[in-house]
């Protein structure tokens, strides 16, 4: 485990230097990341200035659905999201060789491959979003703290089952960009507060295709509208975990390198 | 004990057809007619520990697809693979530990950061103690002279320098085994040098090496054993100096004369180039026609005034056997039965 650690801090350091070579392209990366993440809130704002609303939620509880949607995406996308990308290129490239003459996990090390700090910017938009989220709604207490605490731990999760399911994807699909899309239309739905679909698809948002449980269940859990009972969420996503894991390491016995 | 053991190794891989016309393309929209592709067709050999061996064959002969299953990184659809007694894909981290690759087409480097950072993450990664990637490191920037470069960014750097680098990356953890696809492709003269030294320097101190290479000069200069692969089959697993003479024992023969040399010449003899009216590139089958009378019936009927005798050059060994579409397994065949001489032209293969 130690060496994982050192190999993360190794990966992280090198990263960061990476980045450095191009300062402005950082800056800008990370500009253009937090305008892009901004944009739903800002729409949902022009939404509620106009007299219009979701129906039981007001602004802020609405804001805070996205604020930790945004969140999510800001630990997510810098940490293992970026896998997807790098298995896109490297598979159709075969470069994907290199990352298995490591002597460590495969998986372990397309996430390190893909770690990118541009990514950061998502998690101070979110976490800008997040304190102004907060100062419109009644403070929660411990207890929602704490359930809020294990339900972002689920969010995370199924953020990670879904880069493997899509990194894994890329393995047979090779070159296939349309994956970013694919997450794209289907967590768009995350991004709203659940009761405002209909009863059939809010259902299927939360047990089938688990998006309701990046943003909407762990900020519901928050506002005190959700009990302890919805901690079954952390046994749901830690089982899409254990799929997704047996989905890629299946899905990279597909891999058949490039001419060479 | 043998190093690498491989008994009938065969890989296929399924590939999809389609035309270029566009009936053909919308077609393959609704069903691609797939074909199975035979890389690798059971191959067996074994190599000792220390040993530098040269796989060679055109593009496509399945060169670098055996590499890749050698190297852990593909399965084999069948067949076995002992590396250290180690099975590369099954015991891929341990295995991958005591190896190292090169490939002269996929960079290990980060482009635009410096070597020395990239191997640092590599240290981490391979979990290289402190004091003994200090010593390797310096032994290795001494041995490839890169002290002064490697702290620039990997784009500033030439070709051959981020190669050396590249050597670096794949040496830092002490490997047993080391696969080279290419090492030195667009190299100029120099950094050529420097390469092989280093990997000669290497191999002395008991590093096998296995090298992929259209380089026929680095064969020759390098690798003590060639394997030829065609058609993902091993066509000659040999000796160089084994290989040569499976074109029959000749030399190529550089003579000017007093006479003009005619195109029509006794058997055992063929004029490989006409540089001058009185100067010719004979290739010499000494079988047939032993040196000493070919030099003095040659200047009983044309006067030698200058003659340089050499090997045959190994292009024309290669030529040869790539030249063959369907050429059999031939690597324990004797030598005499392989060939057939007529009138002094090499005939094909049996």
């Amino acid at each position: 485990m130690k060496g994982i650690w050192l190999c993360w801090g190794a990966v992280f350091r090198v990263k960061l230097a990476e980045m450095m070579a191009y300062r402005s392209h950082f800056a800008l990366s990370m500009l253009l990341l937090i305008a892009g993440d901004l944009a739903v809130p800002l729409v949902t704002l022009l939404v509620y200035s106009s007299g219009a609303s979701f129906p039981g939620w007001s602004l802020y509880e609405a804001l805070l659905v996205q604020a930790v949607f945004v969140l999510a995406k800001g630990i997510a996308f810098p940490f293992f999201f970026g896998m997807v990308g790098t298995t896109l290129s490297q598979v159709r490239e075969g470069t994907f060789d290199l990352l298995l003459l490591k002597p460590r996990p495969v998986m372990l090390m397309s996430m390190l491959n893909g770690f990118d700090p541009d990514d950061f910017g998502r998690l101070l938009s979110g976490g800008v979003l997040f304190g102004y989220a907060l100062s419109g709604i009644a403070a929660p207490g411990a207890g929602d703290w704490l359930r809020f605490m294990l339900l972002f731990l689920a969010s995370i999760s199924i953020l990670f089952a879904m880069s493997l399911f899509l990194s894994g994807l890329l393995f047979r699909w090779v070159g296939s960009s349309r994956v970013f899309d694919i997450f794209d239309a289907v967590t768009s739905f995350g991004m709203y507060p659940g009761t405002i679909y209909s009863k059939t698809l809010s259902n299927m948002l939360t047990y089938v295709l688990p998006i309701g449980l990046i943003a909407f269940v762990p900020a519901a859990a928050l506002l005190g509208r959700e009990g302890w009972g919805a901690l079954w969420a952390l046994a749901s996503a830690a089982g899409i975990v254990g799929v997704s894991m047996l989905y890629w390491n299946a899905m990279l016995k597909n891999y058949s390198s490039a001419g060479g | 004990m043998d190093m690498i053991e491989v008994k009938e190794l065969t890989r296929t891989f399924t590939i999809y057809e389609r035309g270029h016309t566009l009936r053909e393309v919308a077609k393959s929209l609704i069903r691609r007619p797939m074909k199975e592709v035979r890389a690798v067709d059971s191959i067996s050999f074994n190599i000792s520990q220390g040993e530098l061996v040269a796989f060679l064959g055109p593009n496509g002969a399945g060169k670098s697809t055996t590499l890749k299953m050698l190297s852990g990184v593909l399965h084999p659809s069948s067949g076995d693979i002992r590396c250290m007694g180690l099975v590369p894909w099954k015991q891929r981290r341990e295995y991958v530990r005591k190896i190292g690759a090169v490939f002269g087409q996929k960079s290990q480097l980060l482009w635009d950061i410096p070597p020395s950072d990239a191997f640092y993450m590599n240290k981490a990664i391979y979990g290289v103690p402190d004091k003994e990637y200090k010593e390797t490191l310096d032994e290795l920037v001494e041995l490839l002279q890169v002290g002064d470069i490697m702290r620039k960014p990997t784009r500033q750097l030439s070709l051959g320098e981020r190669m050396r680098c590249e050597f670096i990356m794949a040496m830092l953890h002490r490997p047993d085994l080391v696969f080279l696809d290419e090492p030195t492709i667009g190299l100029d003269m120099i950094a050529k040098e420097n390469i092989r030294n280093f990997i000669r320097s290497m191999n002395r101190k008991k590093v096998t090496f296995i090298l992929t290479t259209h380089d026929l000069e680095e064969v020759e200069l390098l690798a003590e054993r060639v394997m030829v692969i065609n058609h993902g089959r091993i066509i000659v697993d040999d000796t160089l100096s084994g290989l040569r003479k499976r074109l029959g024992d000749k030399k190529t023969v550089r003579i000017v004369t007093e006479l003009p040399v005619p195109d029509e010449l006794p058997a055992g003899l063929r004029i490989m180039e006409r540089i001058r009216p009185f100067e010719v590139e004979l290739e010499v089958d000494t079988e047939i026609l032993p040196l000493r009378p070919f030099i003095s019936q040659f200047n009983e009927q044309f006067g030698i005034l200058d003659m340089a005798i050499e090997e045959l050059p190994i292009e024309a060994v290669m030529k040869e056997l790539y030249s063959e579409p369907d050429v059999q397994s031939y690597a324990a065949a004797p030598v005499q039965n392989l060939f057939q001489v007529n009138n002094g032209k090499t005939r094909s293969l049996d």
